[in-house]
């Protein structure tokens, strides 16, 4: 029986399942729109997983990555539960060896990592403001009446160029509106939205950091030709998108899992395949220890608690075992 | 009398001092709640908005004294511990913001400016109004105030021995954790010890495995030093001061990466951030700026931190290899 490593990566907007192999090449991928319902939507994943891969593989080892990785990593009995930029960084570098930039846009965050000799150096992240990311070109679309995934090849379509302001959502929205006033038509405003979005991020993220190639664009984003024009028209260099562009945060926490339990020679810790049968279930409930109050969700398999989080001092997530990174208190 | 200490900004760095003074002049000491979201919300309805987040915490600490029901508030006016360097001009009209954002508390501020050359606030002529308030002659003020020198000098040593601030402010004794990475956090103390504002950042780094170093530790020296040979030092006093503990973290070869803890908004800050960067880019010392406001979301915070502590592990082994 050969392993296999599963990568999941809970974003706002999509929920990405990976599995790879032994030489990590790509046995499964899946990515699927965040409806809201992540765990429902995981043990989908995981039934269309087990169909694809058979019995024949043995799950050796599973990493949660993304925004909404606590709970999933609850609800899976994860190896590693690790932060999407240190996934996204091992990914690219296991397939780019050479490369120099990571621009990484996602739903609701956009991220720039820096590499030095296959090494994360620097990164960096949107800070209070969503302009520049993937559910701001979502709301944008539907404004304009076209389907996200026509976006950016409408762009290209282009004529003349038109600024429209990327510093703000709220403002780029009113902009959009008198541009089209003027008469400017849909895919030349698309296209300014396009550069709008790529210069918010040089402003908020790169903020005049030293950029080399390679450059690799990935993240739902990089699926749109039009954003990926205009950061070659910034950069004045070749932009690559890689082939699995947008579930490469789940390749990488797959990556870094296989790697962790080679090192150690561990066991999994996942729940198993059967888990897809449990019912899972979320509740809170106001703690009244001290007037923080802060709210405590309780996650339950089968009306058994598994966890708890949410409190700021332990005293209920610290009653029960917590998943946790073994590699930060073993290295 | 009933004395009220807020929680908040520079108690964090003389509240032994505070504590000593007044209850040698007989007075009960009495010091807000630590911070909670219904205090901070309190806060930010009787704040200007533009404020940044820890004097809007200030304001929600000041309105849970009034709750305790004590007979003044101590808000001094900080103008300067040192010669040509004033305080952020926050802290220079202080009392006055107070005064005007709160009605309530008029009548019950306690008041005077700090002026000093140091940051041994304890001469006698800051402290002339005290003899009329709590009916003391001089010698007696005299003596309080050297007692409470003897505390807060007392503080200042553990901090430097490596004691956590936040445990000897409540007067417990516990050292700084050891780790694997040794990570210098550059924030004024306010920012740094108010567990609720900064969501647990300092305990969440240690939890990560990393030894934590921030100004108070270093000896003293380093920074007056520093300080005195600037070419040109900033105007605000505590900016100095993490100015100076950063470039020393940049030419330590054991520190392994820096963190700079801010407010949104923070003017200084946003002076002092960019000469860090961009020194400790060019001695190759990682550097991370995390910003904290009301709203600022935990998991937010928590990627940033793993994601850095992940990032100086990576250099650290391949330094090594």
């Amino acid at each position: 029986m050969s392993r296999v490593y599963i990568g999941v990566d809970i974003g706002s907007v999509s929920i990405n399942i990976v599995a790879i192999g032994e030489d990590c090449e790509l046995l499964f991928r899946l990515y699927k729109r965040n409806t809201g319902q992540p765990v429902e939507l995981v043990k989908e994943g995981f039934k269309e997983l087990q169909k694809e891969l058979g019995a024949k593989k043995e799950i050796a080892g599973v990493g949660v990555t993304g925004s909404g990785r606590q709970l999933i990593g609850y609800v899976l009995g994860a190896d590693i539960v690790k932060n999407e930029i240190t996934a996204h960084a091992a990914a690219t570098t296991f397939y780019y060896p050479e490369v120099g930039t990571i621009f990484e846009i996602g739903g609701q965050d956009s991220k720039l990592i820096i590499i030095k000799n296959g090494i994360p150096v620097d990164f960096a992240m949107n800070t209070v403001c969503a302009a520049g990311t993937g559910s701001f070109l979502d709301h944008q679309a539907i404004r304009l009446g076209i389907r996200i995934e026509e976006f950016g090849k409408l762009a290209l379509q282009a004529k003349r160029d038109v600024r429209i302001a990327g510093r703000c959502t709220v403002f780029a929205e009113s902009d959009m509106i008198s541009k089209q006033q003027y008469g400017f038509t849909k895919p030349e405003i698309i296209k300014g939205l396009c550069r709008a979005l790529v210069r918010n991020y040089m402003n908020n993220l790169v903020r005049g950091k030293q950029l080399e190639p390679q450059y690799i664009f990935q993240g739902g984003v990089a699926a749109n030709e039009g954003i990926k024009a205009a950061f070659e028209e910034e950069l004045n260099h070749e932009v690559i998108v890689p082939e699995h562009h947008d579930v490469m945060g789940a390749i990488g926490i797959a990556i870094l899992v296989k790697e962790e339990m080679e090192r150690t020679g561990r066991g999994t810790s996942f729940r198993g395949l059967d888990f897809t049968r449990d019912d899972f279930y979320t509740d809170s409930f106001n703690c009244a220890g001290c007037a923080n109050e802060c709210e405590i969700i309780r996650v339950k398999a089968n009306e058994e608690v598994i966890a708890m989080t949410g409190d700021r001092c332990g005293k209920w997530s610290g009653s029960i075992l917590n998943v946790r990174d073994s590699e930060e208190k073993h290295a | 009398m009933k004395i009220g200490i807020p929680r908040s900004l520079l108690y964090y760095y003389y509240y032994p001092f505070w504590q000593t003074l007044f209850a040698e002049l007989g007075n009960e000491v009495v010091v807000s709640d630590p911070t909670s979201g219904d205090q901070l919300n309190e806060g930010v309805k009787e704040s200007v908005s533009e404020i940044c987040v820890p004097m809007k915490v200030h304001i929600g600490q000041v309105l849970n004294l009034l709750e305790k029901g004590v007979d003044l508030i101590y808000i001094p006016r900080f103008v300067s511990i040192r010669r040509g360097i004033t305080f952020c001009p926050k802290f220079l009209g202080l009392p006055d913001m107070i005064k005007n954002s709160i009605a309530a508390v008029r009548g019950k501020i306690l008041t005077h400016e700090i002026r000093a050359k140091t940051d041994d606030i304890s001469a006698y002529k800051n402290y002339t109004i005290f003899r009329d308030i709590f009916r003391v002659s001089k010698g007696e003020l005299k003596k309080a105030l050297e007692a409470a020198r003897q505390n807060w000098l007392k503080f200042r040593a553990l901090q430097q021995e490596g004691y956590k601030t936040e445990k000897l402010l409540l007067g417990e004794k516990e050292k700084r954790e050891e780790g694997l990475l040794k990570i210098g956090v550059l924030g004024y103390v306010y920012n740094l010890y108010d567990r609720f504002i900064n969501m647990d950042f300092l305990d969440r780094l240690e939890e990560l495995g990393a030894k934590i170093v921030t100004f108070e530790m270093l000896d003293g020296d380093i920074v007056d030093r520093f300080i005195k040979n600037l070419r040109k030092p900033m105007f605000w006093e505590f900016t100095n001061r993490l100015m100076a503990a950063g470039y020393h973290f940049i030419n330590s070869a054991d520190i392994d990466g820096i963190i700079h803890i801010t407010a949104f908004g923070c003017g200084p800050d946003s002076i002092l951030g960019p000469f860090l960067e961009i020194d400790a880019g060019q001695k190759n010392k990682p550097f991370m700026t995390l910003r904290i406001d009301e709203q600022t979301g935990e998991s937010h915070l928590i990627t940033r931190i793993e994601a850095f502590l992940d990032l100086l592990k990576l250099k650290k082994r391949s330094d090594i290899a």
